[in-house]
């Protein structure tokens, strides 16, 4: 089964040029994937596709061994429910908690607020904000904020992360941190796709690296099918 | 641990700086005054129209002029004894007539010096057909300028118009209650444009449709009833200022507040405002959430 498969997937916005143009990739379970390139190259809008925030203009484009396109509203919100994203500009809602943001996925999905309380206190000694779960996100640091982004897509063990540019705003302290994270969500059997334009970032990680410049994958996927 | 989703409801929208939300609650407060209002006048208008019937429905008022004999006012009492349809007949004591027109010649009128008719009241079998025609040959070939009144004509007339006003009434509600949806539908779209961030990203990880709409559909339920509440409470003080400003009987309902109709016509008021904001709000909802990818 493959987690995600993308078959000559292309994007344009209006009459614009493609942001995304023929592009093909697979992940398979368990698999670890950095997405390099520069700004622009079209890396935010190839994991907005494969979050389903915005349908490609043409290709195929599967998600857990699902025709994702062709899915109605209720099976596309129950994939997503399978992915974890840690989004470019985090989309903390300002108006709750660190405590209720990270909650937000588990709350969904109807978890108790006993277990929720248990999973949140675990995974926040581990990204090491605890001291900091009460606050509100404009009371938190750009660092503490990334974390929270992190916990909240992590939190209900997904099948699929997908983080873009999860280091981007952080020390390299905490990028460090985050970066086993992954690694470590990825150990227990989750696939994780990272976009960054951070090439050292993605040298730390000892996974598969695709290049994506003007929306072309450079470093084709062998996997994919062409 | 991506289950099913439990439309669990703590996925609070950030509704507290939400400036639809006191919108919401003034409208259903007006729009529960204005149903309330009219409910209430229904009520009261279809209680009285039952009284009237009770009262009138099946009786007939004879008058005979001042100057008739004894002798004849008893042949006419005799003949109406005896007409089939007739089940009681009554000669009213000039006092009993003088206490009828009190109200228009005044307690110091003397009744003695003005030519007042004698009254008789009739009560008639409504299973029977009396012709009246015949009766009022009869009548006058006794005491001629006698005339009976016949309430159920007049009575028809006033039921019409109550109908009609009634009627007027139900469009009025019916029209409060579209205004009602449209107001929802228009204050709802601009709620979701407010949250429209929250909600892409409550759908990007996992929430369904219905759930989001719920977030919508519970708070308007609670703006609809608690304006709604708010505006019969205030149809309710309305009807006692004026049921007090204008002693009629239909305007207090007779046993006013205690009349268990009124309080059930406040409380439909206000469980209808919900009921149209939480239904109103959750289509609206599902309709524009369906837009999104």
């Amino acid at each position: 089964m493959a987690v995600v498969r993308l078959d000559n997937i292309g994007k344009s916005y209006g009459a614009g040029a493609d942001v995304l143009h023929d592009v093909s990739l697979t992940l398979e379970p368990g698999d670890l994937c950095v997405v390099t390139g520069p700004s622009g190259a079209g890396k935010t809008t190839l994991l907005n596709l494969i979050t389903l925030a915005t349908p490609p203009s043409f290709g195929r484009l599967t998600l857990f061994d699902t025709d994702a396109l062709a899915a109605d509203r209720v099976a596309r919100a129950a994939l997503r429910r399978r992915i974890g994203i840690v989004f470019q500009d985090l989309r903390l809602l300002d108006h709750l908690s660190a405590r209720d943001n990270i909650a937000l996925p588990l709350r969904i999905v109807g978890v108790s607020e006993s277990e929720i309380s248990d999973h949140v206190g675990e995974l926040a000694v581990w990204l090491d904000i605890a001291h900091r779960i009460e606050a509100r996100p404009q009371a938190l640091s750009t660092s503490e904020r990334q974390r929270v982004a992190v916990a909240r897509a992590i939190i209900s063990r997904p099948d699929l992360l997908v983080a873009d540019e999860p280091t981007d705003r952080v020390d390299g302290e905490t990028a460090l941190t985050l970066v086993r994270a992954f690694e470590r969500l990825n150990s227990l059997g989750t696939t994780v796709l990272i976009a960054s334009h951070d090439v050292a970032l993605a040298r730390r990680f000892a996974c598969r690296h695709l290049h994506l410049e003007a929306g072309e994958l450079t470093s084709p996927d062998p996997g994919a099918t062409q | 641990m991506s289950g099913q989703p439990s439309g669990a409801a703590s996925l609070a929208l950030p509704v507290g700086g939400d400036p639809t939300r006191p919108l919401l609650f003034w409208l259903f407060a007006l729009i529960g005054y204005l149903a309330a209002l009219c409910g209430l006048a229904l009520v009261l208008l279809s209680g009285e129209m039952r009284e009237w019937n009770r009262s009138l429905d099946n009786s007939l008022t004879l008058q005979i002029p001042a100057e008739t004999s004894a002798a004849r006012i008893e042949t006419v009492l005799a003949l109406l004894r005896q007409t089939a349809g007739i089940r009681g007949v009554r000669l009213l004591e000039p006092a009993e007539t003088a206490r009828l027109l009190e109200p228009w010649l005044g307690p110091a009128a003397t009744l003695d010096t003005l030519p007042v008719p004698r009254l008789i009241d009739l009560q008639i079998d409504p299973g029977t057909g009396i012709d009246f025609a015949d009766l009022r040959q009869k009548l006058s070939s006794i005491v001629p300028g006698a005339q009976l009144d016949d309430h159920r004509q007049w009575l028809g007339d006033f039921r019409g118009a109550a109908i009609r006003l009634a009627s007027f009434m139900a469009v009025g509600i019916a029209a409060i209650a579209l205004l009602a949806v449209v107001l929802t539908v228009s204050l709802t779209r601009t709620s979701l444009a407010l949250h429209g961030e929250t909600i892409e990203l409550l759908q990007l990880i996992g929430a369904e449709d219905a759930d989001v709409a719920r977030l919508f559909q519970v708070d308007a339920l609670r703006q609809g009833l608690l304006g709604g509440a708010t505006g019969a409470a205030a149809a309710l003080v309305t009807l006692i200022a004026v049921g007090r400003a204008v002693p009629l009987r239909v305007m207090t309902g007779g046993s006013g507040l205690a009349d268990w109709r009124l309080w059930v016509v406040a409380i439909i008021a206000a469980l209808a405002a919900g009921l149209v904001a939480m239904a109103a709000a959750r289509i609206t909802a599902l309709r524009q959430l369906s837009l999104m990818p």
